[in-house]
């Protein structure tokens, strides 16, 4: 997966470009709106992190040229100003999502996944495996070593989760999101509690633990030693 | 151009007023007086033309003129003021004497006008004219009035008038100017007070007993505007304060950690943990600042909530469904009573809400029950969240909506995930849904009200 990164802060764009080589992506950097606008033309990538305020173009005329030529190509924005009036222009002009920052960094490589993943609607799976836990979403079942576990119907979302997003770190906002349709910080422990309840149903008595807890950025299932 | 002052307008107004009176009672007095002149003149002349037509119809044809000529002088040479001529038909004149070649062209030209005025021998005359017949021919009687002096009085009483004009106006325009200028003193007084009132001094105020009736208002709405501001910059500087305060707290968390972290070589995990340690603060800071953006833009009215029906018992189910995990783990139970819709934001509602849940399962004891109403009341709908725990004294329940307030100052730094802003976040979305709240707090139950008042929409 290519990606291509426009920032024009030295330290935000050296980092995203670390953390984000490091995540398995190829990422390819500019730091002028001139020079986003000329790689995003030449070169095919998978999506596009444009910040709004770029020199040269700013990130909306890079992401209106870019449309114009008639590429499909999701476009994400970063922006450090946060307001209405801004997201719309943004959302007009094609863009497929927006981060404000300062943004977590789990949050943002959930959200390029995401995207990344909306282009290929290919992942739609019925049946999903991890080691020796299987799930099987239509008849809303999940076995671990073929023992039946019982699951609550929220217990259920937030492993399909895990589950369709395994090896990410997935931000409690995330999870509150996608299983609560909690769209805000909110400061209560529920998260942490939800996933100790299904932690006690999934891993207890199992080997090996699945689900894992990556401190202060959220959680992740997988297997420990998978290639 | 420049305006013009007060003072200017209100003396050139009050000149041009007294000028304009007075030029009004001067017309009047010279036209009332012309025209008694005038009806004195014509009554004479008409007096002296009766008594000429009446002495020259006693004349029969053929009879001698000159039979009537002293009884004509009796009539009308007695008098300087008055002048009296007699022409026959043929223009010459008969009297007073007769003249050979023909009489003065103007005394004809008069005659043949039937009246006039005229200049003669220096003097201003008023003419009127009678035809006697006198057997087959027609003689004309011209008498002349002497008005110089009346025309000589209008003369003068118009430069009078003038003067007397010119002269009040002047006269009323400084006396105006000077009576402006003192009875403008107070809003002078006013004005360098309000001058003088600069941030420092916001707690001035203008004092209204000395201030007469007109300027009341005015002092009284600039003072309220005072209050208000004062009012403003105290929370504000405040604001900065706590927010100076609040982001030092983690900060110099973050430094120290850091430093003493880089001080020597460690262990990965130890930098490991130091790294998790500060990411937990930076978030905490993240988050403040996220919130401290939303108040500032719901201070500044930019927080423009969706007005689409929302049903409160469907929302507080869903809010209740994520808080029971946690609520679980210390025996907290909920109970949901009513239901109602109100028109707004789904997003903010939720918000506003959830901020008061947590708020109430933090301070409900282990195996409390948080009680949720609802009532639908013809004009509006409430929400009360109720929670058993220390009851909270007056005095902080009216400061509990304000920034970084915390009830207990002890637990100020206890609590890293409470910043103190969420009441305030709450407070800002019901007032921006023109709603209230208000916290009660007694006998070991603390309630939060929330009363939306329904709007037009919601009662279709």
């Amino acid at each position: 997966m290519k990606l291509l990164v426009a920032e024009d802060e030295p330290k935000t764009g050296t980092y995203l470009q670390q953390g984000l080589s490091e995540a398995g992506f190829t990422v390819d950097r500019v730091t002028t709106g001139t020079d986003a606008l000329q790689h995003a033309l030449s070169t095919p990538y998978d999506l596009l992190i444009l910040d709004v305020m770029l020199p040269g173009l700013d990130g909306w005329e890079v992401l209106r040229l870019v449309r114009a030529s008639g590429r499909e190509v999701p476009v994400l924005f970063l922006t450090a100003r946060d307001r209405v009036e801004d997201r719309v222009k943004g959302l007009e002009l094609g863009a497929d999502d927006y981060l404000v920052k300062p943004f977590a960094f789990s949050e943002l490589l959930a959200r390029v996944r995401t995207l990344l993943r909306r282009g290929n609607a290919a992942a739609l799976q019925t049946q999903l495996k991890v080691a020796d836990l299987e799930v099987d979403l239509l008849k809303r079942r999940a076995t671990r070593a073929g023992q039946r576990i019982d699951l609550t119907a929220k217990e259920f979302a937030l492993l399909e989760l895990l589950l369709r997003r395994r090896g990410e770190v997935l931000p409690k906002s995330l999870i509150a999101s996608q299983v609560w349709d909690m769209n805000f910080d909110s400061d209560t422990n529920v998260i942490e509690v939800a996933i100790r309840r299904l932690r006690v149903k999934i891993d207890d008595g199992f080997e090996p633990k699945l689900i894992h807890t990556a401190r202060g950025m959220g959680y992740m299932l997988d297997e420990p030693d998978a290639p | 151009m420049k305006r013009l002052s007060l003072t200017a307008r209100l003396s050139l107004m009050f000149m041009l007023a007294v000028t304009g009176v007075l030029a009004a009672a001067g017309y009047f007095f010279h036209q009332l007086s012309e025209r008694h002149f005038n009806e004195l003149d014509q009554h004479t002349l008409h007096e002296k033309l009766r008594a000429g037509e009446a002495l020259l119809g006693e004349l029969q044809a053929g009879d001698d003129f000159e039979r009537l000529r002293p009884r004509l002088q009796a009539l009308l040479g007695g008098h300087s003021e008055i002048r009296g001529f007699v022409f026959d038909a043929a223009g010459r004149q008969r009297f007073p004497e007769p003249l050979p070649g023909g009489a003065d062209p103007r005394l004809l030209a008069l005659a043949a006008e039937r009246d006039g005025e005229l200049s003669l021998d220096g003097r201003l005359w008023r003419a009127e004219v009678g035809q006697v017949p006198v057997g087959q021919s027609t003689l004309t009687l011209l008498i002349l009035l002497d008005v110089t002096v009346h025309k000589a009085f209008f003369h003068t009483f118009s430069g009078w008038l003038w003067g007397a004009l010119v002269l009040c106006a002047s006269l009323s325009g400084l006396l105006g100017w000077a009576l402006v200028r003192r009875g403008l003193q107070p809003l002078r007084d006013v004005t360098q007070v309000a001058a003088s009132i600069s941030a420092k001094s916001l707690r001035e105020r203008i004092p209204d007993d000395s201030i007469p009736a007109e300027l009341q208002q005015l002092v009284q709405a600039f003072n309220a505007m005072l209050a208000r501001l004062e009012d403003a910059f105290v929370r504000l500087s405040n604001f900065s304060a706590d927010i100076a305060h609040e982001l030092r707290t983690p900060l110099s968390n973050l430094m120290t950690h850091t430093e003493v972290a880089l001080t020597r070589a460690r262990a990965v995990e130890a930098y490991q943990d130091n790294l998790h340690s500060n990411l937990e603060e930076l978030q905490r800071m993240s988050r403040m600042i996220d919130d401290m953006l939303f108040l500032a833009k719901a201070d500044n009215g930019l927080i423009v909530p969706d007005a689409k029906p929302v049903a409160l018992e469907a929302l507080c189910a869903q809010l209740l469904d994520y808080y029971q995990l946690s609520a679980d783990e210390r025996g907290v139970r909920f109970e949901l009573s009513g239901a109602g819709t109100v028109q707004g934001d789904l997003l903010m509602l939720r918000r506003a809400l959830s901020n008061l849940l947590s708020n109430a399962l933090r301070y409900t004891p282990d195996g409390g029950v948080i009680r949720l109403a609802i009532e639908s009341g013809p004009g509006e709908v409430s929400l009360s969240v109720a929670n058993p725990g220390t009851t909270i004294a007056p005095e902080h329940r009216e400061r509990l909506f304000d920034r970084f307030y915390r009830g207990d100052p002890a637990r100020r730094e206890g609590s890293p995930s409470n910043a103190g802003l969420g009441l305030a976040i709450t407070r800002s979305i019901i007032q921006a849904h023109q709603g209230c709240i208000h916290c009660d707090s007694a006998e070991g139950w603390t309630t939060f009200s929330l009363v939306f008042p329904l709007r037009r929409a919601a009662r279709r």
